[in-house]
């Protein structure tokens, strides 16, 4: 199967779930937005048609768009209707074929399905976005630290923009 | 990640020192008298916050932190970097300088197979094996030293192009170079596919079927040993492998045994490949420029370490700093394999399939743990001499 058939394929397995496909053809890449509730239903889509391989999944932290001066870590003041989200992606290959699934999670319900039960091999990916960006996964088979220290405080996700390491560690030493 | 069945079983704690390899990673093997039952992992021991340490770097000072992300497949991180911000920016290598970072590239998977091969063969018991093949690895070091004037952290790669050029006199040393190594390698072949004592450690043992290896995301030689038709060099050639491709590498035996011959035939392909782009090196300049505010934007870029697929997606808003990039390096994508098909082997097989995946734990363990309040020390060599006769006194 070559590369622009492959892209096809997804396309129309896809098609039932995505929001919105953005193509780019010289990259062999689609870009499928996804909402989250979709997720599990398209990744077995491709899973049953046995479509490329779970590459990565990578997150992407959008705060949103902070105004006055008096920001801080915890408590900013944001711009009306713009939330702070977490997206989340799930790339796919199959050859030179990238495929990207999109999601974004609110803070305030950063949670996804987990699509372990399809793909085994995702459960290190999944925990280190549990991690650190703090996006729940619900029914991920092990939720144990990964790559962060034990004595890490809880609900401090270190690729999240708001954090910065060294000052937002309050209360253990660095 | 666990498969553990039982909590009433015997667990053999192993690591996180040593755990057979000189880098950190905890196993918690479950035994039921020597047969090993369950097994889980705990990655993290190394993990030193590069992700989130490339947000506050210039695109430039990323390369040689990304670098560091590894001391034995260092060039090709920054490989699969520079390529993805060289195409953010829509500029392209010169076909030199595209030549040159894949001969490197070779000449490192050569030195990375090399070590691997003594590793793994150290693990096996077979310590004869293990240091004639780092005696013969010595020679791919002072080829890369050469090039580059390091061993480890060559920075051949900078955006844009590279900084070494190869000359008449340095390509004669890298043929002379891979002329003995691929007569040693050879002997190699012999070596693990004829003498009994190896085989009866590696041949069966660790045995990953093509469906297991796919299921549970294999990538590399690990994968092509159970017979995966995976390799980003011929999927989605990049740099000098679009004009210089290299062949499909994979063996149908699955287990320990097939690791080793697909490691080996692979150096003779890198041995080819480097000899015909030397043959054909193409004329011309090293670099092109490219702008210090990278466009906006994201990209995908992927690449063939030594040990499987290297994945980096770089976003950039425009400005000086990258937005955000992730890296996941092969390693992490092959730990599912050994915890999966440790269960029903001896506990004694467990150094070598944990070696058998050609694990990196630098590579996986990345992002967060910066260590401050140390005042930074500056040792000489004489002070590192010193401190050393001391420390063995």
């Amino acid at each position: 199967m070559s590369s622009q058939t492959a892209l096809q394929t997804a396309e129309e397995l896809l098609k039932p779930y995505a929001m919105e496909m953005i193509k780019q053809e010289e990259d062999f890449r689609l870009d499928v937005l996804l909402s989250p509730d979709q997720l599990h239903e398209a990744v077995k889509a491709l899973h049953d048609a046995r479509w490329g391989y779970l590459s990565a999944i990578a997150g992407v932290d959008h705060p949103a768009p902070v105004i006055g001066e008096d920001a801080n870590a915890s408590g900013t003041v944001q711009e009306k209707g713009k939330e702070s989200q977490v997206e989340v992606l799930y790339v796919f290959c199959q050859g030179a074929a990238v495929l990207v699934l999109r999601l974004k999670v609110p803070y305030t319900h950063a949670e996804l399905p987990t699509v372990c039960d399809l793909i085994p091999s995702a459960t290190l990916y999944e925990r280190e976005l549990m991690e650190m960006f703090g996006v729940e996964i619900h029914g991920t088979p092990v939720k144990d630290r990964l790559l962060l220290p034990d004595e890490w405080p809880e609900g401090v996700y270190p690729l999240r923009k708001a954090t910065i390491i060294g000052t937002t560690r309050s209360g253990s030493e660095e | 990640m666990e498969t553990r069945k039982s909590s009433e079983k015997f667990v053999v704690p192993i690591g996180p020192q040593h755990p057979a390899l000189k880098e950190p990673g905890h196993f918690e093997f479950t035994v039921d008298g020597e047969i090993v039952t369950g097994a889980s992992v705990r990655l993290g021991y190394v993990h030193r916050g590069i992700e989130k340490g490339a947000e506050d770097r210039t695109w430039t000072q990323n390369i040689y932190l990304l670098e560091r992300i590894c001391g034995i497949c260092s060039h090709v991180h920054a490989t699969a970097y520079v390529l993805g911000v060289e195409k953010l920016a829509g500029v392209s290598a010169p076909p030199r300088a595209q030549a040159i970072r894949t001969v490197t590239a070779e000449l490192e998977r050569i030195h990375s197979h090399l070590l691997w091969l003594g590793v793994a063969a150290h693990e096996g018991g077979f310590d004869t094996l293990f240091m004639y093949s780092w005696r013969d690895r010595e020679t791919v070091m002072d080829l890369l030293e050469l090039i580059s004037g390091n061993r480890v952290h060559y920075s051949t790669n900078v955006l844009g192009g590279v900084k070494y050029d190869l000359d008449t006199e340095k390509m004669d040393a890298i043929r002379r170079g891979l002329d003995f190594l691929e007569e040693r390698t050879h002997h190699y072949m012999k070596v693990v596919t004829t003498d009994e004592t190896f085989l009866a450690r590696t041949r069966g043992v660790g045995l990953m079927t093509r469906e297991q290896a796919e299921a549970l995301g294999a990538v590399g030689p690990t994968a092509r040993a159970s017979s995966v038709r995976r390799d980003i060099r011929i999927d989605a050639p990049y740099a000098a492998y679009p004009d210089f491709p290299v062949k499909l590498i994979t063996d149908d035996g699955g287990d320990l045994l097939a690791r080793f011959v697909v490691r080996l035939k692979e150096l003779f392909e890198s041995y080819r490949v480097i000899r015909a782009i030397l043959d054909q090196m193409p004329e011309g300049e090293l670099t092109t420029r490219v702008p210090r505010r990278i466009p906006a934007g994201e990209v995908i870029s992927r690449v063939e370490a030594p040990r499987g697929e290297l994945f980096y997606y770089i976003k950039s808003n425009g400005g000086e700093k990258p937005e955000r990039i992730k890296v996941r390096t092969p390693s992490l994508c092959n730990w599912g394999t050994v915890v999966s098909v440790a269960v029903g082997h001896k506990l004694a097989d467990m150094p070598m399939l944990l070696a058998g995946i050609d694990p990196c734990f630098s590579c996986n363990d990345r992002m967060v743990r910066i260590n401050r309040g140390q005042g930074a020390q500056f040792w000489s060599w004489e002070n590192l001499r010193q401190y050393g006769i001391e420390y063995y006194r």
